[in-house]
């Protein structure tokens, strides 16, 4: 498999002086379910969103499907992040609209510009849209507002306008640190249903472990903007589960 | 504490208290010319009373070094101190001062109410008569607070943009619009849509038009910074979700920005035009015509019956609006 990320020496400073990335080398194979753990702090959320530049990265070079991303600007910026799903952990949908319409956002970097001021809801994206609620078990929610839907429900409608984008990679920060954890497991069920049948690319950054065993193909742990640790799920044992959140701490497990 | 910060301290605590020993002196200075016509001149009274200020400052016992300079938390009882009834006497002298210029009598209160039979009588039995004239003035009251409204919306709109911190780019240019805006947004809020309306009706003539402009330009300052507001408070997470699907920064503020403002927008904006309603009122004793310019003419032609008719139109008008504003804007809140 070829890679479909590659990032070289990465860094990030932020004005006041934090090293959030301290020289970041990683490549990521396409099809891997890359799992990123690490303390608060550790610069996963940094580290995702220089891949998409919604933080402009100090230093360094990104490579995503063959496209420089740090050269990039304008327009091929924006197609660039087209291919770049991104679920938050917040959800980040626009609580007074329905899933249908926060769906079909998911779609604006391949509209024209014209179609950019007025929401003209074109009956073949209506379609996509909603297949796409289908496919998160939501097509009976797509007219709801958002702020009536549950966080697991926002959490499967971001996922479905990450789809719109036809993307080549997700990239989902903590997408189920607001979620209990039987929610949390049935949302990374979705995430993993798009990387094995859709073969998408997904790098994720997660607090259990027992999440990131049953997901992840690969993990890769961030300690202090730099990583510490890169490997398979099941080479993670106490020795270095110890070495990548603290001396202290004892893992909690989450089914 | 560091040095220079000691010595501001000690700075406005000195200034406090010449501000308030020549605040006491001008007072008292009033009150004694007010019983004895006795004249102080000002610059003696400056004089003194900053150097009471600043002798009672270096004692150590004002309230400037009680306000900026104590350190220690001593509990010694505020009637035990000297700064204490410093302010219980501002306070004391506050109130005479302002009962003296404000000619409060209460004799005249309590014992010259039949002077308002005229007007009583005219509210309890209003001219009729005058009643189609009248719906004819209030019609272009109500038009013209409703077209100021709706002239004020584009210009509030765009302008709000570019006065909310969180949207303009953190350059020179983009601080300085921000700046430009806010200002102009303030000065011209803060300049009663009276004194609008007085210059107006000198522009373009006394009548609706006058008026109408005069809230207008209000309005415009009070949207501008409501509306900027608003969009300082929006949730940034879908904006940022938005650009990460690649869309462009239109497609951004169309797709992220406008549905999260929207019914906010549109309830400030009613709730503006039930405030013009109540002001194109009084905007009209000044030249802006309307029912306010009625009103005036009949008072001073002390026609009472055709006042009480007119009053009772306002306050129908504004009750009306007043609940439907409200009632459109609790449904706009739950969108
Ligand atoms: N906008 C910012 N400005 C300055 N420092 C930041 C900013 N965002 C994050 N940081 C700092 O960068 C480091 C990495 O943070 P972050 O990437 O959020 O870590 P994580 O997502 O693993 O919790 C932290 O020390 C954090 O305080
Ligand atoms: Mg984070």
């Amino acid at each position: 498999m070829k890679n479909i990320i590659e990032i070289k020496n990465l860094h990030k400073v932020y004005t006041g002086g934090t090293q959030a990335l301290k020289g970041i080398n990683l490549n990521v194979k396409e099809g891997e379910f890359c799992i990123l753990l690490g303390l608060s702090g550790s610069g996963k959320t940094t580290f995702l969103r220089c891949l998409n530049r919604l933080i402009e990265p100090t230093s360094g070079e990104i490579i995503i499907d063959g496209e420089n991303v740090i050269a990039a600007k304008g327009q091929k910026l924006r197609l660039i992040r087209r291919k770049i799903g991104m679920i938050f952990q917040q959800f980040n949908l626009i609580k007074n609209l329905s899933s249908l319409t926060n769906v079909l956002t998911g779609k604006l970097g391949y509209s024209s510009l014209l179609h950019s001021v007025v929401f003209s809801k074109n009956e073949k994206d209506v379609r996509i849209a909603m297949e796409n609620l289908n496919r998160v078990s939501l097509k009976d929610l797509a007219e709801n507002k958002i702020k009536n839907l549950s966080g697991g429900q926002q959490q499967r409608v971001a996922i479905a306008r990450a789809l719109m984008q036809n993307p080549k990679v997700i990239l989902a920060d903590e997408p189920v640190a607001s979620l209990d954890p039987a929610t949390a497991d049935s949302v990374m069920k979705y995430l993993g249903d798009l990387n094995k049948k859709d073969k998408i690319t997904i790098i994720c950054s997660l607090h259990f472990l027992s999440l990131a065993r049953k997901y992840g193909t690969r993990v890769v742990a961030l300690k202090d903007g730099e990583i510490v640790f890169d490997g398979t799920p099941k080479e993670i044992d106490k020795k270095r589960f110890k070495e990548i959140y603290g001396e202290d701490a004892e893992e909690v497990e989450i089914r | 504490m560091k040095k220079e910060n000691k010595l501001k301290l000690i700075l406005k605590a000195i200034f406090t208290d010449m501000f308030i020993w020549v605040y006491i002196s001008g007072s008292v200075s009033f009150l004694i010319n007010h019983w004895f016509e006795v004249t102080i001149p000002g610059l003696h009274i400056v004089i003194y009373g900053s150097v009471v200020g600043v002798i009672l400052m270096i004692c150590g016992i004002s309230v400037g070094r009680k306000m900026f300079l104590s350190t220690k938390r001593i509990n010694k009882k505020w009637y035990k101190t000297f700064w204490g009834w410093s302010v219980v006497l501002i306070l004391f002298i506050t109130f005479i001062v302002g009962w003296i210029l404000v000619e409060v009598n209460p004799y005249k209160f309590f014992t010259k109410f039949t002077n308002t039979s005229g007007i009583m009588s005219g509210i309890f039995n209003p001219n009729l008569d005058i009643l189609i004239v009248s719906l004819t003035a209030l019609a272009e009251t109500i038009y013209l607070a409703l077209l100021a409204t709706i002239f004020a919306i584009p210009f509030a709109f765009i302008l709000s943009f570019f006065a909310a911190r969180n949207l303009m780019p953190k350059t020179l240019i983009g601080n300085l619009v921000y700046i430009i805006i806010r200002t102009f947004a303030t000065v011209f809020r803060s300049i009663e849509a009276i004194v609008w309306a007085i210059i107006f009706s000198v522009w373009v003539g006394i009548g609706p038009f006058a008026g109408m402009l005069a809230l207008m330009i209000h309005s415009i300052a009070a949207l501008t910074k409501l509306y900027s507001e608003q969009i300082e408070n929006i949730d940034y997470g879908p904006v940022e979700a938005i650009k990460a699907t690649g869309a462009n920064t239109l497609q951004i503020w169309v797709f992220g920005v406008i549905p999260q403002i929207i019914s906010p927008f549109l309830a400030f904006t009613i709730y503006r035009w039930d405030i013009n309603v109540r002001m194109a009122t009084i905007v009209g004793f000044v030249g802006g015509g309307g029912i306010g310019l009625l009103l005036l003419q009949q008072q001073q032609l002390l026609r009472w019956h055709n006042v009480g008719m007119i009053i009772w139109l306002i306050a129908v008008v504004v009750w009306i609006m007043d609940m439907v504003s409200a009632k459109v804007r609790e449904k706009l809140r739950g969108m």
